[in-house]
């Protein structure tokens, strides 16, 4: 009986001191990022009430938490209002048909207001579509250009010059190309959608051949031989040895110009009125309304969580596409 | 001697930047089927250049290669290297990089499920079957080198080239190597030319020892034939008197007749270089 | 009695314009139904609001998209491109437009937005300044209009000091512009010439204040920056910078020039001759929702405010939109005054588009210079012409009558309607215009260019 309770109890104290380790383990893990983001509110919150603009009191906290609310309840008016609109098309298109059978119904889309949740969602569609049309070109110019010197010294320096330019500073040639060039009347994608795409595009291209072309250069020469001595045809050198020993460095690349894509893109969209979160950002400075700060940091927010997410899962990715699991932030 | 292989009088030249490098000159070597060759020779003498021709990894400025009959100038599978430090693909499993090599060499010639049975039983051959699907850096060195050699045999080469192939092994992993691969070409009859520092190494498992002379302009000093009975035995080899002589001759070749430097500083040195070599 | 005089006129619109009455009852279906348009976030883009959030749009089978735009430039570009089908204008854009100063292009409006509805503001320290200057009336109260004399020796103080004396204006053919400058001149103070045969487009020559284009939103924070010392914009601009107490309004459009025409709605040529209904209907949308906004004395208009207060629209708060939209503004904080026309939408025949409206802007162009040479009387008319177009304005009226949705004597009388106001004589400075003699009106002027003059 004496034995059973001392082992019961033995197994009860090394339960207990396994769950103290856990949660010390996990109170260190989690306890300084809170602290840290608590540290975070309450400067926030002291330094706010004590700076006064012209649009009154800077937003603490609480008045940011309140527009977020605010925003999201706008989201769902927003929706009924969606759903009313095309109830009453589908009213007025059967009218129409029974006066004039040989119409034919087109359900035409929302025309209301973008909320904070949809615009959200453009910057991201934005964002992603333009990040995805530089991998697809950057990936095999990188790849063509690292295997070939030639072509590396051929590229180089246009590349070279091209990298330290802003985006921001082709953003007028791009519109004004996509304006002369894009012109349908069917227009799929929106123009102004278009341009903040094509500018993302030019952010992430250069990075991007460039760390590719050097993930492809720093091949070891050992693999080299032996896809040369197997006599790999290009296509399974570049599948089997190239691709998997440059992953790594395509990754640091992408990594790199998705997080400067998703700065430039905020500020692509502020500057040229293209809809997304920046259009958002610059639409609530110019309404300064008293509710604007709040909202406009709301946005400020939303943006920081979303490039960090946004980073985390191309970390993810990495991980899972490249054979180097030590891949780390 | 029916040559299978034959080096004709390669020179190499390498281009400096202090000038143009003569590494070889004037290598000149019949191998015949089924041969045994040792290189040996002191660091920074070419072997490894000898072999990169006879790969075709190198082109030779002058000479040529030919194999039977045929001169070769590009790498190809029936020449398999066994490289210095495995050179085994990280991201593929032991399986899967004797893979690579077995869907290049035998394509649609054998059948998918013949193909997993030959590449099985190469990785048996070097005692790997129970790692094949162990990525190589979870595997030791030795094994990573057997999962090499067995990626080379399983190409079914003419000639296997092997750089140095136990170099980066431990004392006993390496004589159980060297056992394996007495085995095993006992068995296939392969031709092997293989690059080594080891006097015991070149002498157990030769049928042939080449001596090659200091560079620059490195050449084959002296062939050493080797006629000890097959199979050989290491522990019954060590007292044998043949074995002793012939080991002897190649000592007094190395650290009398080219002995490189002070004998201090060359050790040194090779401590260096052999630091260089891994760090490659 | 009176409703049978309307009748017996109706019936003589009926015959005299039967064409008309055929076309409007034949009105058909839009060709173009998806629609997207242009604003900039001011309170007279109210009527476009309106029509959409009423539901006007959709009576007309519209769908339409609204858009604020970043400024005045980026909105003329997206209608003359096709990125906009259409767009809330001031007056002078597509005049100029169609007269190629700046960007050359064939805009044309069917319908005028508002009366009224700008302010001149200046900033807090220069209020303090010009403030002594200004008379008083006899409950204390300072005696409005405010006229540019009082600012004059803080002008001239600051020329002295080697300061430049700089004003923000919102496009350099904005009503904006010319209403500054003409308050500006009137009280003696030179706001400069342009001269674009020369190539100098700044309009700063011989200027005693220099004015300069800001985006109307920006216009608080440029002035709180220290940049410009005052601006003339619309709304809920002015009455912004009271609520941040950052600058004081001193004199509206409305005192300078009394019922003053302002935005217009404007479309490309093209685009109304390739969509013939659509541009009737988008016409009768916009005259309906004036039409609301200006009903039963203005009684839905806090409606109108809470609609343009949200975000996608002004988004300025309630309080600083309802100031000017509901009848009141405040000048000097505490200082509130009943402005009932501040804002005119419909009233006083707001929303017809009249040629001598047009030509007002050409006379002030031509006063600046922005016209560099003379022009004939019957010039200024046909470019009137080749703009105004009161002729779809007037299908989309007799549609709305002949449907009973707007009573025909809300509107102008289309038999004996010219195109001409009456001469108008409600002018800070006492001068009449007659948009008949626009040359004669030029001469009037003391600061400015005249007949034969040239830069």
């Amino acid at each position: 009986m004496s034995a059973t309770t001392s082992l019961s109890n033995d197994y009860s104290e090394s339960n207990v001191a396994m769950l103290k380790a856990v949660f010390n383990g996990g109170l260190k893990l989690l306890l300084a990022p809170l602290a840290g983001i608590g540290l975070f509110l309450l400067l926030w919150s002291s330094a706010a009430t004590s700076i006064n603009t012209s649009l009154g009191q800077f937003p603490g906290p609480a008045a940011v938490w309140e527009q977020i609310h605010s925003l999201y309840q706008e989201h769902r008016e927003e929706r009924v209002k969606e759903g009313a609109f095309y109830e009453r098309q589908e009213k007025r298109n059967a009218a129409r048909q029974a006066k004039d059978p040989d119409y034919v119904v087109r359900i035409r889309a929302y025309t209301g207001k973008e909320t904070y949740l949809d615009q959200i969602i453009t910057s991201l569609v934005t964002v992603m579509s333009g990040f995805i049309l530089a991998v697809v070109i950057a990936v095999p110019l990188g790849i063509t250009i690292g295997l070939s010197k030639t072509l590396n010294s051929a590229i180089n320096p246009v590349i070279q010059i091209f990298k330290p330019v802003s985006p921001l500073a082709w953003l007028p040639l791009v519109t004004m190309v996509v304006s002369s060039v894009y012109v349908s009347n069917d227009q799929l994608v929106a123009k102004s959608l278009l341009n903040s795409m094509i500018t993302v595009t030019l952010c992430c291209l250069w990075p991007m051949v460039i760390n590719t072309s050097l993930g492809v250069r720093s091949v070891e020469k050992d693999l080299i031989n032996v896809s040369q001595v197997l006599n790999l045809s290009a296509f399974t050198h570049i599948k089997k040895i190239v691709l998997p020993s440059a992953i790594p460095m395509i990754f640091t690349g992408m990594r790199l110009s998705f997080g400067v894509a998703w700065m430039v893109l905020i500020a692509a969209e502020m500057l040229a009125q293209n809809p997304g979160l920046g259009k958002f950002v610059w639409d609530e400075f110019q309404n300064g309304s008293s509710n604007s700060l709040a909202r406009i940091m709301v946005a400020v927010l939303t943006i920081g969580l979303i490039g960090f997410l946004l980073d985390r899962s191309m970390l993810k990715l990495q991980q899972w596409v490249s054979w180097n699991k030590t891949a780390n932030s | 001697m029916n040559a299978q292989l034959e080096i004709s009088h390669i020179d190499m030249v390498f281009d400096t930047p202090k000038g143009p490098f003569t590494a070889l000159k004037g290598v000149d070597l019949k191998i015949a089927k089924g041969e045994f060759i040792s290189l040996i020779g002191h660091s920074g003498c070419g072997k490894s250049t000898v072999l990169n021709v006879v790969a075709g990894l190198y082109q030779a400025s002058k000479g040529g290669v030919v194999l039977n009959g045929r001169e070769v100038t590009a790498p190809g599978p029936e020449r398999a290297v066994v490289f210095q430090n495995h050179s085994l693909l990280p991201w593929l499993t032991a399986y899967q990089n004797v893979e690579l090599a077995v869907d290049q060499v035998f394509g649609r010639r054998k059948s998918k499920q013949e193909k997993k049975q030959w590449i099985e039983h190469n990785l048996e051959l070097v005692h790997m079957d129970h790692a094949l699907h162990k990525r190589p850096d979870e595997i030791s060195g030795g094994m990573k080198q057997r999962v090499g050699i067995a990626r080379a045999l399983a190409m079914q080469p003419e000639i296997l080239l092997m750089d140095e192939p136990f170099g980066a092994l431990d004392a006993l992993t390496r004589a159980h190597m060297q056992d394996t691969l007495m085995e095993i070409q006992q068995e296939l009859n392969n031709t092997v030319i293989m690059i080594t520092h080891d006097v015991d190494e070149a002498v157990l498992l030769s049928d042939r020892i080449v001596m090659m002379t200091n560079g620059p302009e490195a050449t084959i000093g002296e062939i050493l034939d080797i006629d000890l009975e097959r199979p050989r035995d290491r522990v019954q080899m060590a007292n044998d008197a043949e074995y002793v002589r012939l080991r002897t001759e190649v000592l007094k070749f190395l650290y009398e007749k080219q002995r490189k430097v002070e004998p201090l500083v060359a050790k040194k040195k090779k401590q260096q270089e052999g630091k260089k070599a891994k760090v490659a | 009695m009176k409703w049978l005089k309307s009748l017996a006129v109706k019936t003589l619109v009926g015959i005299s314009s039967l064409s008309a009455a055929v076309s409007h009852a034949e009105l058909g279906y839009p060709e173009k139904e998806e629609l997207r348009i242009g604003f900039i976030k001011l309170t007279d883009m109210a009527p476009i609001a309106i029509a959409y959030e009423k539901g006007f749009f959709e009576d007309e089978g519209l769908y339409v998209t609204i858009e604020a735009q970043a400024n005045w430039k980026v909105l003329l570009d997206g209608v003359i491109d096709g990125r906009l089908d259409g767009a809330h204008m001031l007056a002078g854009q597509p005049i100029a437009a169609s007269m190629g100063y700046g960007t050359k292009a064939d805009i044309i409006t069917p319908f005028s937005m508002d009366l009224n509805g700008n302010g001149i503001t200046v900033s807090n320290e220069i209020w303090k300044q010009m403030k002594p200057n200004i008379p008083k009336q006899a409950d204390g109260k300072l005696q409005h209009p405010i006229k540019a004399d009082a600012l004059k020796s803080v002008v001239t103080k600051y020329r002295e000091e080697g300061k430049p004396f700089n004003m923000g204006m919102v496009f350099p053919v904005s009503t904006h512009n010319y209403e500054l400058r003409y308050w500006l001149a009137a009280g003696g103070i030179h706001p400069g010439f342009y001269a674009p045969h020369k190539g100098d487009t700044s309009g700063h020559i011989d200027a005693d204040a220099l004015l300069s284009v800001t985006p109307p939103p920006q216009m608080p924070s440029t002035m709180e920056a220290g940049t410009i010392y005052g601006y003339c914009v619309g709304e809920p601009w002015n009455q912004q910078a009271v609520f941040k107490n950052i600058g004081v309004p001193v004199v509206t459009d409305y005192e300078i020039w009394k019922n003053n025409p302002e935005k217009v709605f404007g479309i490309t040529k093209q685009f109304a001759r390739k969509y013939p209904n659509t541009t009737v209907r988008l016409t009768r949308a916009l005259i309906r929702a004036a039409r609301w906004l200006d009903a039963n004395n203005n009684n839905n208009r806090p409606e109108a405010v809470k609609i343009l207060s949200q975000s996608n629209y002004v988004g300025a708060d309630y309080d600083v939109i309802a100031n000017s939209m509901t009848g009141t503004f405040e000048y000097e904080k505490g200082d509130k005054r009943s402005v009932p026309d501040f804002n005119v939408f419909f009233r006083y025949n707001a929303t017809y588009p009249y040629y001598s409206d047009a030509i007002w802007y050409l006379t002030q162009m031509r006063r600046w210079g922005q016209i560099s040479e003379d022009k004939p009387d019957s010039w200024y008319l046909e470019t009137a012409k080749k703009v105004y177009r009161p002729d779809i304005y007037r299908l989309a009226a007799e549609s709305l009558i002949s449907e009973k949705l707007i009573k025909a004597e809300e509107f102008p009388d289309f038999t004996t309607e010219d195109g001409f106001r009456a001469p108008q004589t409600h002018f800070i400075d006492g001068l009449v215009y007659n948009g008949k003699s626009p040359n004669a009106y030029i001469n009037k002027f003391s600061i400015g260019l005249k007949q034969g003059d040239r830069i």
